[in-house]
This record gives structure tokens, sequence and C-alpha cells, in this order.
């Protein structure tokens, strides 16, 4: 085993091993665009609400004056993360930590779909509550995710969710929405482009070792 | 000087350790999975899936899902342990050279 010839065949043998390894974990996370969709499904219900009723005004009005914006768009953004979901995941392999974060979302997202609905019927929800509790929500669920990734820009996302949860219960009405859309911007779609070109980068390398 | 390790030749073997490699980060996988992955033919993925088989490496499921038959494969303890060893081995024949 010292001739180079074999040296460079073990070699061979690690790489494969690297890359293998590299890919299959790949494969299995790719979340990257349900951040961008989520991100711009909020913009929908937040910009339709507001100027269905209002046309370009300035700050909108959270609900504005239509009332099925926010319903319609997250039902829509639900049906298309588990189609876009459902056909980009079969065949792939199951992961112990795929898994664990499919679990957490879906978990967080049948609470909002639960609680907000209610609240809202009950008339015993306000603005600043519904952006402090959905920011909170996002963080609490950034935050496990990053955590069972060991991924530090998840979890500066979280910290993103966090702050903002907090910030918004001391701000006026204008400041609050300008608190929500940064925080969306930053940590649904800028967060989101930035997975996706991870994993692109990520498969670029898997191609150059196989 | 310490005595070189043998390699398993059962791991060895390139598609075989290519097929260990990608199912030691999953839990389970589909064989048109582990072909796509892999690039090699239905002929020979099978056969070097069933040498894994036969050295209780990998463990496989046969179903039915949508009326078609799929092939699902999941690692092994033994299989863990052999990969395990084998990369360990790999590590010692050059000498540190690897970072892994």
């Amino acid at each position: 085993m010292n001739t180079d010839a074999e040296e460079m065949n073990l070699q061979e043998r690690v790489s494969l091993i690297e890359s293998m390894i590299a890919e299959g974990r790949q494969t299995a996370e790719s979340w990257g665009w349900t951040f961008v969709l989520w991100g711009i499904a909020y913009y929908v219900a937040i910009f339709w609400a507001a100027w269905s009723v209002r046309p370009w005004s300035w700050p909108v009005e959270l609900f504005g004056g239509n009332h099925w914006a926010w319903p319609i768009t997250m039902l829509s953004a639900v049906a298309l993360t588990m189609v876009i979901g459902l056909r980009g995941g079969r065949g792939k392999p199951n992961t112990g930590a795929g898994r664990a974060i499919s679990s957490i979302w879906s978990a967080m997202g049948v609470s909002m779909l639960l609680l907000f609905p209610a609240l809202s019927i009950a008339g015993k929800i306000d603005h600043h509550s519904f952006i402090a509790i959905v920011a909170s929500f996002l963080g609490t669920a950034n935050g496990a995710c990053g955590l069972i990734l060991k991924w530090r820009a998840e979890l500066l996302t979280a910290l993103v969710w966090w702050i903002s949860s907090v910030l918004v219960c001391f701000v006026t009405e204008e400041q609050m929405m300008t608190i929500f859309l940064i925080a969306i911007f930053l940590c649904q779609i800028v967060f989101g482009v930035y997975a996706m070109s991870c994993e692109a980068s990520t498969r670029r390398k898997a191609a150059i070792h196989a | 000087m310490p005595e070189l390790p043998e390699l398993n030749p059962v791991v060895h073997g390139k598609l075989r350790l290519a097929l260990l490699s990608l199912l030691v980060g999953v839990e389970e996988a589909e064989f048109t999975w582990l072909r796509l992955k892999t690039g090699a033919s239905d002929g020979n993925l099978g056969a070097q899936l069933l040498k894994l088989e036969e050295a209780g490496y990998v463990a496989v499921e046969k179903k039915f899902v949508e009326r078609k038959p799929q092939s699902v494969y999941r690692m092994t303890e033994t299989g863990r342990e052999a990969l395990t060893e084998y990369v360990r081995a790999l590590k010692l024949l050059l000498g540190g050279a690897m970072g892994a």
C-alpha cells in the first residue's frame, strides 16, 4: 500500500465517501424556497389587505378592510408548500433531522392556523399582539431548527424575530409595521435566498467530487 | 512499526462504498434515488446492493406504492460499524493525511 497509485486510489475512496455523505445530506435538506415563498405570502397578505381598501397608502393597516386577504393568502401558501414539498420530496430519503424540522414547522403552522382565526372571530386580538405572537412563533421555529442543524445563520434569524416580537409591544402602529416588514424581508426573503445559494453551492461541490 | 490494517473487501468496492456512504447520512433511501446518485445501471446497482444485503450491511424493504414496486434500503448497525472500521483503516493507511 505504499505506491503512489495505491495511495491515489485510497484518496479517491476518501473523496468518494465525503462527496456521497454530503450528497445524501444535501438532498434531504432543501428548505430555502419555503422561506422565500412564505415571505412573499406575508407581503401579499399585508398589502392586499391594506391596499385593496386604500391603495398605495402608508403606513399600511395590518388587516386593512379586506378580511379575506389573510385567510386566502395563508391557505394558498399552505397548499403551495404542500404541493411543491410533496413533489420535490418524492423519492428523496428520510433523515432524522429532516423529520424533526418538518415536524416543528408543521406543528407551528397548525397552531397559527387554529389560534389566529379563533382570536380574530372572538375579537380578542389587536395588531400588536398579532405581530408579537407571529414573530415569537417564527423565532421559536427558526431557533429550534437552527439548533438542530447547528446553523448560525438560522439562529440569527430567530434572534431577529425574537427582538421584533419584543420591540413591537412598545412602539406605535407605524413603527410596528416597519419592524414587521423589515423582519419579513431579512428573515424570510434574504435568509431564504441565502439558504438556497448554500444548497446550490453544496450541490455543485458534490457534483465536482462525484 | 505497527501492522497496517486490511481493508474490508465488501466495503472497498467503489459502488458499494458509495452506497454505504449515501446510506449513512439518511434513514432510508429508495432504489431509484440510489441509482440517481451513483449513476449505476439497474443490474449493477441491484447486484452490489445484494452483496451488501448478504453481508448484513443493508436491509431492504420491498413494498408497493400506488401499485408500483418500491425497494427501500436502510443501513444496518453492522453496516455502520463496517463503514466506521473501513474509514479508520483508511486513515491508518493514509498515515493521517486525511482530515475526515
